[in-house]
């Protein structure tokens, strides 16, 4: 680190976090908006001079979540975003497309492209192969779907590729070629709460290991738990359990009161002491039950529901982790609930 | 000696019982010309061809299978392959892998879907990515799905307003050209007066029952051997549909395909008319996927029958004008009278015979007959083995049953002759009912 970056660390971080505290103004989220003048198409309507770098810096220290936005193509030679994306003829490469129903005339199975056909006085056209004149779509002849004929070399072909030229660079690259960048929008986490609400970003010291002030690990630790529970798992064949926990939104506990922090530490409470709960993303959480079979998770459920009574704020999955797919097929399952919630 | 070679020959004969030598013996000593004009002769005619081609192949045999050159100064041209087909997701998979893949680089495939039901054009798509390894790959392979039932006529027409091949082949869904087939298939045309040639059709499922090995010593009988021997004295009469290559500028020129009647025929037909000669090509070998069933094989005869019928005798019916399209053509013309007048005179003369040796000699005459047809057909299949490798050895025993499995497809063909001559049941079922209501009557 130079003597320079040292200095400017202070007024990065303050920029961090004057960016966090606005998020969290924002309801707790940023999305870009669309700018065609940026360098990938969108922006962030935010404080700061290299908001996206920032924001970028803050989802890899744990403060913000991104969340997939929308994906950006992006010339491979100068990586700008205008691009004129067209089809072009396979043969010949040219842009110069037409799109035209091809003809097809049922008297004598002939397939052409309309300027083949002679129109004729009475609205109708005369066949090139037979001569004779057709009149009635549907019934004497027929538009078979659509089809793109070259005007170049009169190619016709019904699904032509993309090509992109660039117009900033002129680069022309088919559009299988292109690369793209993901815009993402982010949300603030527990951490960045935290960090806002302390006025400092946290440092190493403060939460290096579990989440904010709670009593949970942060995602790449409890990642780091779950692998090696699955390592345990496929090589000395010791099945475990996870019990997946998803904060309600409006759910609140037996007293009323929304205290994330505290129901997490209730929520520990229920477990033994080798159990481990981890956050995985903004409102879920993982527990993993060493050497616990499924009617033991189904305990610890229990446990927990009554601790927490009918009003609880959590909503609990229990699935006992056999073989790999298992905890895939479980947070798949969770995932796909929150969605059609 | 004569006595012991009675006596030798009496013991290896496996109808000795009933008279075989004797019957033949009787029959080679006759002095009776209808016997020998009206069964004899005609099946010697089968077995003509036959000896000719290998005789031609222990002489010359390049002239049989023509070898590839080893340098070449001409860029090979583009080939587009096209294949038009409805319901036939089954098979249009290997189709285009086997099209893709057959060693020859300079081809496109087009596919026309012809409004099929089932997942016909998504298992076309998959099988183009899994070759090509890219979706955009549009210029190898073009699929078509046709928003309306057109049958198969217009469906080709389709892919070959597409097709951008100095060459075309046409060849249905469930057929797969074999590696290094395109080769071979464009030697004919070094002669510019070369229209089309036809692929060597062999059968891809012979091993599934009685019917497929029958079918498989059929085609090496009539696509293996009769189509090079046509192809020499220019009296070939159809590129079959399931494996054909053709010039561009030709069948573009023609305007494609005519609705309503058997595609492939009335094509070659056009193109004899046009003073073209159609082309063999052994070792363009084409796989074919024939009839598993009674009910399907029938149909199939019938409706080949019945197009044939359709096409010389209404469409086409001035190439009986002898001299109006050259000599092989009015051969070509009169092989469809032979076609219907052999059966008969075989039946005439059968019963000439009968009636000469009284009716007790009957079962005798029917005998030799059919030993000599079993002789005659052991000469061509083994012809066919030495030339092109098929039937398989297995099927050899089956010639003996082969003769009434002839006779069997006689009936559907029959009934479809004098059906299409009768104009019943006219009505094509491949042919969608909007465009039937169009097309001339034939």
């Amino acid at each position: 680190m130079t003597a320079s970056a040292h200095l400017d660390a202070p007024v990065v971080e303050a920029r961090r976090l004057e960016l966090l505290r606005r998020i969290a103004e924002l309801g707790g989220a940023i999305s870009p908006v669309a700018e065609p003048q940026a360098k990938h198409g969108y922006r962030y309507v935010a404080p700061g001079g290299d908001v996206e770098n920032d924001l970028a810096v803050l989802s890899r220290q744990n403060y913000l979540e991104a969340r997939f936005f929308d994906r950006v193509s992006l010339c491979p030679k100068c990586d700008g975003c205008s691009l004129n994306v067209r089809e072009i003829c396979p043969g010949c490469r040219s842009a110069h497309l037409a799109s035209e129903g091809l003809f097809h005339h049922f008297r004598c199975g002939y397939v052409g492209i309309p300027p083949e056909f002679a129109p004729e006085a009475d609205d109708g056209y005369r066949c090139p192969k037979c001569n004779h004149t057709m009149h009635h779509l549907g019934t004497e002849y027929d538009r078979l779907g659509k089809a793109f004929v070259c005007r170049g070399c009169g190619l016709v072909c019904e699904a032509p590729p993309l090509e992109a030229v660039c117009l900033a660079c002129g680069a022309r690259t088919p559009a299988e070629n292109l690369v793209s960048a993901i815009a993402f929008s982010y949300l603030i986490t527990s951490r960045g709460a935290e960090a806002v609400r302390r006025g400092r970003l946290l440092g190493d010291d403060d939460e290096p290991v579990r989440v904010a002030d709670a009593a949970v690990y942060r995602r790449t630790v409890i990642l780091e738990f779950l692998t090696h529970q699955m390592k345990r798992l496929t090589q000395l064949s010791e099945p475990f359990s996870v019990l997946l926990v998803k904060r309600e939104p409006g759910g609140t506990d037996a007293e009323g009161a929304d205290q994330p922090a505290s129901n997490l530490r209730r929520l520990k409470g229920c477990l033994r002491d080798v159990d481990l709960i981890g956050q995985l993303a903004d409102s879920l959480y993982v527990a993993v039950l060493p050497h616990a079979r499924k009617r033991d998770a189904e305990t610890a459920r229990r446990r927990v529901e009554t601790e927490f009574g009918p009003r609880s704020p959590f909503a609990l999955t229990v699935a006992e982790i056999r073989e790999r797919k298992d905890l895939a097929a479980a947070l798949a399952g969770l995932a796909k609930r929150g969605d059609a919630e | 000696m004569n006595g012991f070679l009675h006596y030798f020959l009496s013991a290896l004969d496996p109808m000795s019982n009933l008279g075989f030598s004797r019957a033949f013996a009787k029959l080679m000593g006759s002095a009776l010309p209808s016997w020998w004009l009206e069964v004899v002769l005609p099946v010697a005619f089968i077995i003509l061809p036959a000896i000719f081609v290998w005789l031609t192949y222990l002489v010359r045999p390049a002239l049989v299978r023509p070898p590839l050159s080893a340098r070449t100064t001409q860029a090979a041209p583009l080939v587009s392959v096209v294949t038009a087909g409805r319901n036939e997701a089954a098979t249009i998979g290997r189709c285009i892998r086997g099209a893709l893949l057959c060693g020859y680089s300079n081809l496109e495939f087009i596919f026309v879907d012809d409004n099929s039901t089932d997942d016909s054009v998504a298992v076309a798509k998959r099988a183009a990515l899994s070759v090509t390894c890219s979706r955009h790959d549009t210029e190898r392979v073009r699929i078509f799905p046709s928003p309306r039932r057109n049958g198969k006529a217009s469906s080709l027409n389709i892919g070959i307003r597409m097709a951008r091949g100095e060459f075309i082949v046409i060849h249905d869904a469930d057929s797969i050209i074999q590696y290094g087939a395109i080769q071979h298939w464009l030697l004919p045309f070094a002669d510019p007066q070369v229209g089309g040639v036809a692929a060597n059709i062999r059968v891809d499922n012979s091993g599934v029952n009685l019917l497929t090995r029958l079918q498989e010593i059929e085609y090496a009988m009539k696509f293996t051997l009769a189509k090079f021997f046509q192809a020499k004295i220019s009296i070939m009469d159809i590129i079959s549909g399931m494996g054909g290559i053709f010039r561009a500028d030709i069948i573009r020129g023609l305007g494609g395909f005519d609705t309503g009647l058997g595609d492939d025929r009335d094509l070659s037909t056009m193109l004899l008319k046009q003073r073209f000669k159609l082309g063999f090509s052994n070792d363009a070998v084409v796989w074919t996927t024939v009839p598993e069933t009674r009910y399907h094989l029938w149909r199939q005869r019938m409706r080949w029958r019945r197009n044939i019928i359709k096409i010389r005798v209404s469409k086409h019916r001035d190439m009986f004008m002898l001299g109006r399209y050259g000599f092989a053509n009015a051969v070509i013309a009169l092989q469809l009278p032979a076609r219907l007048l052999i059966p008969v005179t075989l039946l005439i003369g059968l019963l000439f015979a009968s009636c000469e040796r009284g009716m007790e000699g009957a079962p005798e005459i029917i005998i030799t007959y059919y030993w000599i047809i079993v002789l005659f057909l052991l000469i061509r299949i083994l012809v066919a083995r030495e030339v092109a490798s098929t039937p398989k050895l297995i099927n050899f025993p089956l010639i003996f049953l082969y003769p009434f499995y002839v006779l069997w497809l006689e009936v559907p063909n029959i009934f479809a002759e004098w059906s299409e001559l009768l104009r019943i049941g006219a009505k094509h079922p491949y042919v969608p009912d909007h465009i039937w209501e169009e097309i001339p009557w034939w």
